[in-house]
């Protein structure tokens, strides 16, 4: 299919602030309705939206949406790779160059749209809303047909550079699961358009390719050097392809992931290849699935991280019998390219490195049904800092019981929930306090929401923030960041609700503000 | 919801509602926590659903008008209705005229036309609603929920928290069967009275999502989209089954039917209970 644009109003209700003239961009999942499908989550029709918000009373909201063609037909690869254009495959493949329906990374008028593990990024033009360019660096080939690039990128102090990871993936071996290749850091300058490319070496403790990739990446300078940091996520696959519906919806046995580790890298200019290290001090904890991140690396001198532990095995694909052993056709809450629901609740960590000094907490709690001011921590997506950088803002997706397969379940003895005492978890947007990683709790119950979409972005300056969270099906809330339990604003567009015979399934994970 | 406590007459009630106020205010106190005023949570065993649904929704660019025919199901002797509603919304009880023109005009029996309604092999029985009202706090309905001894799961009410904040009220009604049921096997199917509702929008809203009340895990709908210019719009969770033109009071309109089975929201496994305070 080709891209194509089309754009929708919303109805408002309540107050667009100020502060919000510009764009909220969207990355989006697209499956049709059938609840008897299968298919991987990552392999969802991705569908780019972008919600430009006129502030007022009335204000306006309007969506134009751009349906994105996986193998980027007409568009252009980087310079490095000789800026050539993307032509139709030869032939029917279950790979492709870009499925950008997770991550979202602004900058200087674009976008960069991301897959949670698959394909490159996808360079989007934010005033006309035209794909540009798929930034893939390295040439796929037979025996490697697939990338994998990280979905949240770093950025320099100033915003100018972009830094993530890219590399090949191997197909699998009869007895042998999918492995990372040709590791690689890019840097991509957003005023030249500029590139730079580094081959990565692992630290030689967590040097095993079967996991070694890379869901969010950060900043940060120390001592004068400059240095990345890539969450080492650990998924895990046993295959490349989806599955096939004829050959292997049934249950399969699932490697479980390791725990996830974080990579640092000094950048060398001078060098081709850049030597990883661990950050110190993970060793004792067992998190699994580290995947999206925030940081406050201002003033040069380390950095203060924020970054969630999922606890879903994200490789997996959803299907065959639950955790109930109910078979798929009775579990009528199954949809097609599901999430992989957790197999446990998550945890949030801290890790402040500045100076000298180093410390790790780690903030995790299960949901009490008779407590539930005090939030949970089942599967977080976002962590984003308020403009003060003295709170820090977490959404949780909660949890289905009935939609984690046994299968994987299997994989993970002692880890997983008790089925029999655990019940629905409603998803949750919740107010930390950024010092200490505890929940900033309010008498008033102003620091959470539950039964909240869980794509979240916190817009603010001056210690004034608004958190906006949106969903096709629930729209676009606007919150003033101290107070969680009133909306300020609401809009809702029925063409992103439910679309045409399709719809946006699993709701969209992460969310960006683009200022007017 | 099954409601335990229907009513209670003279000065005995007059001391419930100050027993409930100080329970109300001991809740707020304590961030509407269930752990302080036990009592607040519903017995797990609760089993009051939705079963089937059968809405015809006219969309005129303007305004949503929504009229509906709900078939209950429940296990106990009363039980109360309750929903978020647009509080620029109008709700009233009214004719079945338009779902059965409709039906008539398209040669449909609504949800008779669906193999998951008519497996249900009943005929539910006709129930009224009565004592209306509407809780445009969540003070309001936690006082009513106690008042009547019905209670409520703390992963719902957080879902009517997010609607008040959001500028919902929340309206209520209560009904009773004539034959009631104690067993969750065989529970009394019951159909209301039709409710009319209407709220200013320029896009089409479809109903939220419903929660499970611990009966039926899934919902049969006949959902009925009436607009008088064409339109692409589809449902968030059921197939289209017919597109056509109808005649109602001389207005001319496209319709949309989508129709089958949507999943509640909310689920638990088999055979676990609700949430309760021994947790």
């Amino acid at each position: 299919m080709n891209s194509t644009i089309s754009s929708y109003d919303f109805h408002v209700r309540g107050e667009i602030p100020t502060l919000m003239a510009g764009s909220l961009v969207v990355a989006c999942s697209r499956r049709h309705k059938d609840h008897g499908v299968f298919s991987r989550w990552h392999d969802s029709q991705a569908d780019l939206v972008r919600i430009d918000l006129s502030p007022g009373k009335p204000g306006r909201m309007t969506a134009t949406v751009l349906s994105v063609d996986p193998q980027g037909v007409g568009l252009r690869l980087p310079d490095a790779m000789g800026a050539r254009m993307l032509e139709t495959p030869n032939a029917e493949t279950p790979f492709y160059e870009t499925q950008p329906n997770h991550g979202i990374n602004v900058e200087g008028g674009h976008v960069w749209a991301t897959n949670l593990l698959f394909g490159a990024p996808l360079e989007v033009e934010i005033r006309t809303w035209q794909p540009t360019r798929v930034l893939r660096f390295l040439n796929r080939n037979e025996q490697s047909p697939q990338t994998s690039s990280t979905s949240h990128f770093a950025w320099s102090l100033d915003r100018r550079y972009a830094y993530f990871h890219q590399s090949l993936l191997e197909t699998e071996g009869l007895k042998e699961p999918v492995k990372a290749r040709d590791l690689s850091l890019v840097r991509l300058d957003t005023r030249t358009g500029a590139e730079k490319l580094w081959g990565i070496t692992p630290p030689p403790t967590d040097a095993n390719l079967e996991t070694a990739n890379f869901h969010s990446a950060f900043y940060f300078e120390l001592g004068g050097t400059q240095c990345v940091g890539l969450l080492r996520t650990g998924a895990l696959l046993e295959s490349l392809a989806p599955h096939n519906p004829l050959r292997n919806y049934a249950e399969h046995t699932v490697l479980p992931m390791p725990r996830s580790t974080i990579w640092i890298i000094k950048l060398d200019e001078t060098k081709q290849t850049l030597q990883a290290e661990l950050l110190p001090g993970m060793e004792e904890f067992n998190g699994m699935a580290l995947s999206h991140l925030d940081v406050d690396a201002r003033g040069g001198d380390g950095f203060v991280l924020f970054a969630n532990y999922k606890q879903a095995d994200v490789a997996e694909e959803t299907h065959g019998k639950n955790l109930y052993d109910e078979k798929p056709e009775d579990v009528c809450d199954h949809y097609s390219g599901m999430i992989v629901e957790p197999i446990n609740y998550g945890s949030v960590m801290r890790y402040d490195c500045r100076g000298n000094k180093r410390s790790l907490s780690v903030f995790s709690r299960g949901y009490d049904p008779g407590q539930t001011s005090e939030g949970h921590t089942w599967l977080p997506i976002n962590l984003c800092l308020d403009s003060a950088k003295q709170r820090v803002f977490g959404t949780f997706s909660g949890f289905r019981p009935r939609l984690l397969s046994r299968h994987i379940a299997q994989a993970y003895p002692g880890k997983v929930v008790d089925e029999r005492r655990i019940r629905y978890v409603p998803p949750l947007l919740m107010r930390f306090d950024a010092n200490t990683l505890e929940p900033d709790t309010d008498k008033k119950r102003r620091h959470l929401s539950y039964a909240e979409p869980i794509a979240m972005t916190v817009v603010g300056e001056n210690g004034r923030d608004y958190v906006c969270t949106f969903s096709p099906e629930v729209g676009v809330r606007i919150y003033e960041a101290d107070n969680l339990s009133a909306v300020v604003c609401h809009g809702v567009c029925h063409e992103l609700w439910s679309w045409e015979d399709s719809h946006f399934r699993p709701d969209p994970a992460h969310m960006e503000f683009v200022p007017g | 919801m099954r409601v335990n406590r229907l009513s209670v007459e003279g000065p005995e009630f007059v001391k419930l509602v100050r027993e409930v106020e100080k329970k109300v205010q001991k809740l707020e106190a304590n961030k509407w926590n269930f752990r302080t005023v036990p009592e607040t949570f519903a017995a797990p065993d609760q089993a009051a659903d939705v079963v089937a649904k059968e809405l015809v929704h006219i969309f005129d660019g303007q305004t949503v008008t929504r009229i509906g025919r709900l078939i209950m199901g429940g296990v106990g002797k009363h039980f109360n209705l309750m929903g978020p509603i647009r509080s620029d919304a109008r709700l009233n009880v009214t004719s079945s005229h338009i779902i059965d023109e409709v039906n008539h005009q398209l040669g449909s029996e609504g949800l008779l036309d669906l193999p998951q309604y008519r497996s249900l092999n009943r005929q539910p029985q006709k129930v009224e609603f009565f004592n209306y009202g509407i809780f445009y706090t969540l003070r309001d309905l936690v006082f009513w929920l106690l008042l009547h001894d019905t209670g409520c799961f703390p992963s719902t009410l957080e879902h009517m928290t997010r609607k008040f904040a959001e500028g919902y009220v929340v309206q209520n009604d209560m009904y009773t069967p004539a034959r009631p049921s104690n067993d969750i096997k065989a529970p009394a199917l019951m159909a209301g009275s039709c409710l009319m509702m209407q709220f200013p929008s320029k896009v089409m809203e479809w109903m939220d999502k419903p929660l499970f009340g611990g009966l039926a895990r899934e919902t049969i709908h006949v959902e009925t989209l009436l607009t008088i210019k064409p339109a692409r719009i589809s449902h968030p969770h059921l197939p289209l089954t017919a597109e056509s033109k109808v005649e109602i009071g001389h207005q001319a309109y496209y319709l949309r039917r989508f129709a089958g089975v949507s999943p509640k929201d909310a689920l638990r496994g088999p055979d676990v209970t609700g949430e309760s305070a021994a947790d």
